[in-house]
């Protein structure tokens, strides 16, 4: 996604402050930089747009259902149109946002601890451990995320907090795998070779060494991860046992537009659209990130350049 | 290698024991399916005499008991729903999920590998831009959307292709392009950025600084490289599919195994449900050694 | 070869393969779900019966929308008092395996589905608390006692679906044998189901020579496949996508929405708060916006085909200020009607559903009621509706719908309204004794009594908040001449449909 020509790190001058470096970097690549600006009105909305408009978004009118959008001598809420019970979609959709990101967010985030972590141990420890780590992360993949997810939320209340532990408990071994065949493969390289030689300690060769490689990957699935989990979250709605009225995600917003695709199509997509939005400037952003702040990919830009031009 | 298999083959077993116990009791946990059998208006009689039917009033450890007894015989017990035995009601699913996770990731693989590598090797170009932004917008998009609007646009607007069903090869057209889309988008995304880190990394600078100035000769030595990350994602994706596509088979109506099992565990058909996940577990541990087997190919320095 | 030519190409073979629209005189049929059994034992599960009831298993009486009870295997049937009735069977009957029809199978088939070996549904929907007992008078002629005496009993034996008497009584039959017009040929599991026309059926041949059922579950995808032609009816779609006119057909379809109020519970046991419930609901808002033009707003839990209904009550009209006035009398008074009151719903009960779950929330919210909504999928939700009911719990109040074709309430008030129904949330010695006396009745007294007993649940207990009586969607493609009735919520009769 980076325009290469543009990001040798000698183009910048030395002396500038560093967060100015990456302001500039990132100014550079217009799409990241849209991208950077979507997330930020997103955050924005969910820190401070939810609460302001929770109450406008929650009332009702049954007569005004299904408001066709783009009507804007309407209150402004109402210009991506009303929903089945004629309630403002664009202000759902900001309300929607803070639970959205909160479930996404925690299940990304703890998945991606938890999964790197086992893997990373996995892939550089006895072989017994590295056995029964493998052993756990074959039980989950096997067991099938939508029904495990059908299951616990059978027991607990689909709350935030369960959603997340949920997500993330069927996230865990694509992490978990992941960074221990980079391990496996890393582990044999020169450097880290050397680096035991030098007598470093497991530590110091897996957070110091290993890590840094391995991460590019890792943030990679993850920020997909964010669209996995978001689209889980709503199937989990599509069957009905995802997050319940009058809690709103966009997941659930799309699940209960779906009955209404082929007549009043607003009321699904603009909460898709939603989801995608977010999950491409993710991806454009960690993209950039990789290629813009990743000391061990800079040299690339060489290979780049050449077979460009 | 033989030691290997056997090993693995053990350590499946374990894993498919701890499964088998983890579902039986958390499923038992979601509820007795009485209600759900009986009319509302059922007296407490019948529900009495159903549960005394179906060895429901035993305790669960008796039942536990009795179901790995029968197990260890392979009677996988009966289905409550369907009034046959669990087993074959589940075989009869996942022979369409086996056929549709196979078709659906050959070409997923095929697809992912050679589009990511392209736009790895010109990354910042045109078709590695158009590329990464397509297959995102497909990766995330809800997949019940592009099942439904690819029905209204191609069976009802055009009329090319049947609205859903099983019969003949064009009814699989539609349900394999919705299945497509996903795995597609994140497996590109791996790709090239595994490519990405390969092409900068030691090696391939040592390969060219020898004075390999050959393109495919680096692109093969770099690809064979790239593959372990991607192979586990590979490996991610079909684990998932051969666990039914629930969605895509709720919609199209095709009789696999995600949705028997999600509507199992709806009616509290444990046998079915137990069957289910076993078969899929089974058929997920196997290609699992294959993987295992293909890393230690594809990069000798992989010992087991 | 360019490529809108391969495009051409393959669009023209695409059309070759599609499954042949058959021959003229096949129907398909997609219904909503797969079939778990077709034991015709089953056949009161709609889905089941839409394949199974009349077409392969025919009942012993058969109650026909606006004309009442008719004769279907019994020719007639007479009161022989003390509980017992005679049914003279109809002669010339032939099973599909080819035995005869007589006595004896009427007699297998009641002790088949009411008896213990396996749980057949009709047997615990319609005979439930009662002891059937059976006396073979002679080949054509059987009497049926009822145990306690049952003054409806040839109504309920247009429930009972009669298989021949080697039909075994201990598990269900994977291949349901009957006596109707059509043989049940092959099931292909997630796949189809293929009838074709009995030819030795004893009345007259039906125009539709064979069917095939097909189960999807998305109902855009029901409608859409009636609109390729791929299928010819949809006997259930959404109202969403009930968008053809010339496709598609309302009909009434015997369910009544209705929200039952438990009265064990301050501040439920106040008739003040529940009138204050029943003020608070917009039921006409509903109507024509997120349920069909044509649902009836409801005074009582079963549709007005059912005799009894009581056509002088009328719902109670949307009044949020009254219903805060009753709610302040209340609390004058000491009653806690600040207390949370819990709404729970069914997942999936209905089109809609959430939808409708959410403005009533909403409504009760708007008149100054602490409530609150909880949806639940239908194990969890018939722990909330059906007794024994949780000690601990707090006030509730639980959707459901509820489904009466039969034309007698006896089918749904004992179990909604007596102290020991499972599903009632009062318990009133008037109501019990209303309902003993209006199921021990007959005829015009019947209807009467009946009558009063909605009265006084609607208006002097306000026992619950009644909401609508439903309508359901069928597309039916354009060559059919078939017209849905309320019937087509339980059974859809090939034998009715023609071709235009």
């Amino acid at each position: 996604m980076t325009d290469t020509k543009t990001l040798p790190p000698q183009n910048i001058p030395a002396q500038t402050h560093p967060a100015k470096q990456i302001l500039m970097m990132l100014w550079r690549d217009k799409l990241a930089f849209c991208a950077a600006i979507f997330i930020l009105i997103v955050i924005f909305c969910a820190l401070f747009g939810a609460p302001l408009l929770e109450d406008v978004a929650t009332k009702q009118n049954l007569r005004g259902r299904n408001a066709a959008p783009f009507d804007f001598s309407k209150d402004w809420v109402f210009w991506l149109g009303g929903d089945a019970l004629g309630r403002p979609l664009l202000a759902r959709i900001v309300v929607a946002s803070q639970n959205t990101l909160m479930v996404a967010t925690g299940a990304v985030v703890v998945s991606l601890a938890i999964g790197t972590t086992l893997g990373l141990i996995a892939g550089y420890t006895t072989r017994m451990g590295s056995q029964i780590i493998m052993r756990l992360a074959d039980v989950i993949m096997s067991f099938p995320s939508l029904l495990l997810a059908v299951i616990v939320l059978y027991m607990l209340v689909p709350s935030v907090g369960n959603l997340i532990i949920v997500l993330a408990i069927t996230r865990i071994p694509v992490y978990l795998r992941t960074s221990r065949a980079e391990v496996l493969e890393i582990r044999e390289r020169m450097f880290v070779q050397a680096a035991r030689v030098m007598g470093a300690s497991t530590n110091r060769i897996v957070f110091k060494h290993i890590l840094p490689v391995v991460f590019p990957t890792l943030v990679t699935i993850a920020t997909l991860d964010f669209a996995f989990v978001m689209l889980a979250e709503s199937s989990l709605s599509f069957l009905g046992i995802g997050i319940q009225p009058p809690e709103i995600t966009w997941g659930l917003m799309v699940a209960q537009g779906k009955a209404y695709l082929t007549t009043a199509w607003w009321l699904s997509f603009w909460p898709g659209l939603a989801i995608i939005l977010t999950t491409l400037s993710l991806n454009l952003l960690s993209n950039w990130m990789r290629v813009a702040l990743d000391p061990v990919q800079r040299w690339r830009l060489e290979i780049g350049k050449k077979s460009n031009g | 290698m033989t030691a290997f298999l056997q090993k693995r083959a053990f350590a499946s077993l374990i894993s498919l024991m701890g499964l088998v116990v983890l579902v039986f009791f958390l499923s038992r946990l979601t509820g007795d399916p009485t209600t759900l059998y009986l009319p509302v208006d059922a007296s407490l009689e019948s529900r009495e005499q159903f549960r005394e039917l179906h060895g429901l009033n035993d305790p669960i450890l008796v039942q536990f008991g009795r179901y790995v007894g029968d197990l260890v015989q392979f009677d996988f017990g009966m289905s409550i729903r369907r009034s046959a035995p669990a087993i074959d009601v589940v075989l009869q699913a996942f022979v369409w999920t086996l056929q549709l996770a196979l078709i659906t990731m050959t070409l997923v693989t095929v697809a992912a590998i050679v589009i990511g590598s392209i736009a790895a090797f010109h990354i910042g170009g045109v078709f590695d831009r158009i590329a990464t932004f397509f297959s995102l917008i497909g990766a995330s998009a809800p997949d019940f959307w592009i099942a439904i609007i690819s029905i209204v646009i191609f069976s009802v607007g055009l009329g090319w292709l049947p609205t859903s069903g099983t019969g003949t090869v064009w009814h699989w057209i539609l349900p394999i392009a919705v299945l497509f889309i996903r795995p597609f988008g994140l497996i590109l995304q791996v790709v090239r950025g595994s490519m990405v880190s390969t092409l900068s990394s030691a090696y391939v600078k040592t390969a060219r600084a020898k004075g390999l100035r050959n393109k495919p000769i680096i692109f093969v030595h770099a690809l064979r490289n790239a593959m372990l990350p991607v192979i586990t994602v590979i490996g991610d994706q079909a684990a998932a599919l051969l666990n039914g596509a629930v969605v895509v088979e709720t919609i199209f109506g095709f009789p696999g195994v995600g949705k028997l099992m999600i509507d199992s565990i709806l009616q509290r058909d444990f046998t079915v449900v137990l069957a289910a996940i076993m078969v899929t577990a089974v058929a997920i541990f196997v290609m699992n050694i294959l993987i295992d087997i293909l890393y230690a190919v594809l990069d000798p320095r992989i010992r087991y | 070869m360019n490529l809108k030519a391969c495009l051409k190409g393959t669009a023209l073979a695409m059309v070759v393969a599609l499954p042949a629209m058959a021959q003229d005189n096949a129907v398909t049929v997609v219904l909503s779900e797969e079939l778990d059994l077709v034991d015709p034992c089953m056949s009161s599960r709609s889905n089941i019966g839409r394949v199974v009831l009349q077409n392969i298993a025919e009942t012993i009486t058969e109650m026909v929308p606006g004309q009442g009870l008719q004769p279907r295997l019994a020719t007639e049937w007479e009161d022989m008092g003390g509980g017992t009735w005679r049914f003279h069977l109809r002669d010339g009957v032939t099973f599909h395996d080819g035995s005869a029809f007589d006595a004896e199978d009427v007699a297998h088939s009641i002790a088949r589905t009411t008896g213990d070996k396996i749980v057949c549904e009709i047997g615990a929907k319609y005979f439930g608390g009662m002891e059937l007992t059976t006396n073979v008078v002679d080949a054509n002629t059987i009497d049926i006692t009822a145990d306690p005496a049952q003054p409806i009993l040839p109504l309920l034996m247009s429930t009972m679906t009669v298989v021949p008497a080697e039909t075994a009584v201990d598990s269900f039959v994977s291949t349901p044998v009957g006596t109707g017009p059509y043989t049940f040929d092959e099931y292909n599991v997630g796949q189809n189901i293929k009838l074709s026309a009995n030819p030795n059926y004893w009345g007259d041949q039906p125009a539709v020579q064979s069917a095939n059922y097909v189960f999807r579950s998305d109902s855009a995808v029901r409608a859409a496949m009636v609109q390729t032609g791929e299928a010819d009816i949809a006997p259930n779609i959404a109202l969403q996508d009930a968008t053809n006119d010339a496709m598609d057909y309302s009909y009434p379809n015997s369910e009544t929405v209705y929200l039952r109020v438990d009265h064990n519970i301050a501040p439920l046991n106040d008739v003040r708060v529940r009138k204050a419930l029943n003020l608070a609901v917009d039921r006409e808002a509903f109507v024509g916006t997120i349920l069909a033009n044509g649902t009836l707003l409801a005074t009582g839990m079963t549709p007005p085909s059912t005799i009894g209904y009581n056509t002088d009550l009328t719902h109670y009209a949307y009044d949020p200020e009254q219903a805060k006035a009753l709610l302040a009398e209340a609390k004058a008074d000491g009653v806690d009607v600040d207390q949370e009151i819990t709404l729970i719903g069914r997942t999936g009960n209905f089109g809609n559903v959430l939808e409708t779950m959410e403005a009533l929330t909403a409504m009760f919210q708007d008149a100054g009621f602490n409530m609150k909504l909880e949806m639940y999928e239908v194990a969890e939700w018939e722990n909330f509706y059906s007794k024994p009911f949780a000690e601990d719990r707090g006030p509730q109040m639980v959707q459901a719908q509820h489904d009466n074709a039969n034309g007698d309430p006896v089918f749904s008030m004992y179990f909604k309204y007596a102290c020991d129904g499972l599903q009632s949330g009062v318990c009133d010695e008037k109501i019990d004794s209303m309902i003993a006396d209006a199921t021990a009745s007959v005829g015009a007294e019947r209807e009467a009594k009946w009558k009063d007993l909605f009265a006084y649940i609607h208006e002097e207990n306000v026992t619950d908040v009644f909401l609508f009586h439903m309508v359901g969607f069928s597309r039916v493609g354009e060559r059919l001449d078939f017209e849905p009735t309320i019937k087509t919520n339980s059974e859809l009769q090939l034998a009715q449909i023609s071709f235009k």
